[in-house]
């Protein structure tokens, strides 16, 4: 294996471990474990579309606390390489930077493959729970399948936000402020795609009417995350194609790529003092 | 031959709000291969920025920096290198043995090769029984310890040493010292600063004195002691160039 695959792999390996000990992990994995139960006492509110709803839950429960993994977890170790000057061990070495953030990313994303799939199981447990109690209430086109690729998609959508924390932290001073920054490109990203839609479909957009070019540009700058939100394709059983699923694989790979390789060539301009 | 490491009319400054510090002005070095060359200044006259600058940490404003004839910011140079910063960090979720295969890895060996070579380095700073525990709960100089393996692990020809004995017990620099002078035995260049003087007079064959980003001494320790103690000499050399800077 050339060098540089080795320390991609050797920084992915090490910052998956380093992730997979820390506190902040397991207090996350347990919140959403509760939570992911809660969903049959929510569930249980509701006196119709019970199997809809659990769904819904289920899923947005992963969403929620991958975004917590993302934002108070992979941010920390990386704030903290630069804060406790870990960087100099690793960066002291025969290493790029460009190496060392595809390491990172890798480590920080297979954090998130692996809390997706214990929050995602703990979810998917609460909702079989409540499809076999609640059995008229599945919906008629249900698929576990298109459930899996859902659940696929919300891992992807929170790749693409750790992508976007990367660029905000290496373009930031602060952790601080590269945390405001990731934040609210998240907030942006998840709801552009709703924004495009009025002001395309609605002339009485008030002080946005005519704005439809600068939306449309800020919809190729911002991540386009709710391509990715698939909560309601799975809870009402409609039709998720491979085709469709295919091209998300590709927007989250090649926005991922845009995203590492920008902040590759910020990192690059930053002093380590 | 190119010499070990060469430093040529370096100038260095850090912008603050609206002020402009210079930490470095004009410094120039050479040191040759095999040799232990103590870098002495007071607390703010630019050691750590001069190392940091060698490390490619930061870039200079002018000037030029080699190591083994490698250009600094054009050649890649880090694989002849051991670094030990003054507050090592490691991730605390990391055995010893783990931190060292990682840094192992990362400067191209084999895992068969760091298998034999972690537990020999482990044993040779006294880490044998920590070599499994994870690093955050190690004290300060258990940690100055392990940043010198994780320096040593690769078996690099110049080691840059930035305040190897801070934090540590009398036991620990002794521990290092030896560890220093059996690298100079086996022919490496160590570059390090410290304002522990005597570790610096224990060790050294060459002396640089930098003060407020100026280079006021370069040359043999001998010379520079000549028959009275390096701590006296070092303070009055210190207290002129301050008393000359201000008659200016």
């Amino acid at each position: 294996m050339q060098q540089s695959l080795i320390n991609i792999w050797v920084l992915a390996l090490s910052t998956m471990i380093e992730g997979m000990r820390h506190k902040a992990l397991w207090a996350i994995v347990v919140f959403a474990i509760i939570i992911s139960m809660t969903n049959i006492f929510v569930t249980n509110l509701f006196s119709y579309d019970l199997g809809k709803v659990s769904i819904e839950f289920g899923l947005s429960s992963v969403a929620l606390t991958g975004l917590l993994l993302v934002f108070f977890l992979g941010m920390k170790i990386l704030a903290d390489d630069l804060e406790h000057n870990r960087i100099y061990m690793l960066i002291s070495r025969p290493v790029s930077v460009g190496q060392y953030i595809t390491g990172k990313f890798f480590g920080l994303g297979l954090i998130l493959l692996i809390g997706t799939t214990i929050i995602g199981l703990g979810s998917t447990l609460s909702m079989k729970y409540v499809l076999f109690r609640y059995a008229p209430f599945v919906p008629p086109d249900f698929s576990w399948t298109t459930y899996v690729m859902a659940l696929s998609c919300q891992w992807m959508s929170l790749l693409v936000v750790l992508a976007v924390s990367f660029l905000c932290f290496c373009f930031a001073k602060q952790p601080f402020v590269a945390l405001l920054l990731a934040v609210s490109s998240y907030l942006v990203g998840q709801n552009l795609e709703l924004l495009r839609r009025v002001i395309n479909e609605n002339p009485y957009t008030g002080a946005l009417a005519g704005q439809e070019k600068l939306v449309f540009a800020l919809s190729w700058i911002f991540p386009n995350l709710s391509y990715f939100d698939k909560k309601s394709v799975a809870a009402y059983g409609l039709l998720f194609s491979g085709q469709e699923f295919l091209f998300l694989c590709l927007y989250c790979i090649s926005y991922c790529a845009l995203m590492l390789y920008l902040a590759t060539l910020l990192f690059n301009r930053k002093e380590l003092a | 031959m190119p010499p070990a490491i060469q430093i040529d009319q370096i100038n260095k400054s850090f912008l603050s709000g609206r002020t402009t510090n210079y930490a470095l002005n004009n410094l120039s070095l050479i040191i040759q291969k095999g040799e232990v060359f103590g870098f002495l200044g007071p607390n703010g006259a630019g050691k750590s920025t001069t190392i940091k600058l060698l490390l490619h940490f930061l870039r200079p404003d002018s000037g030029t920096m080699q190591i083994m004839g490698n250009t600094i910011g054009r050649d890649e140079f880090r694989h002849q290198i051991g670094y030990l910063s003054e507050f090592p960090c490691f991730y605390d979720h990391l055995s010893a043995t783990e931190t060292l295969m990682l840094a192992g890895r990362l400067s191209g060996m084999s895992k068969n090769t760091l298998h034999i070579r972690i537990p020999e380095l482990l044993a040779r700073m006294g880490l044998s029984d920590a070599a499994n525990r994870r690093v955050g709960g190690f004290s300060k100089g258990m940690k100055q310890r392990l940043g010198m393996a994780n320096a040593l692990i690769h078996n690099p020809q110049i080691l840059i040493f930035d305040e190897p004995m801070s934090g540590l017990d009398p036991i620990g620099r002794h521990l290092i010292k030896d560890i220093i002078l059996e690298l100079k035995k086996l022919g490496k260049t160590i570059f390090f600063s410290s304002h522990i003087l005597s570790d610096i007079q224990a060790l050294c064959d060459r002396i640089g004195i930098i003060h407020k980003g100026k280079l006021l001494y370069d040359g043999k320790l001998a010379d520079f002691i000549q028959n009275d103690h390096l701590e006296d000499r070092f303070v009055a050399m210190i207290e002129e160039n301050d008393r000359a800077a201000i008659s200016h």
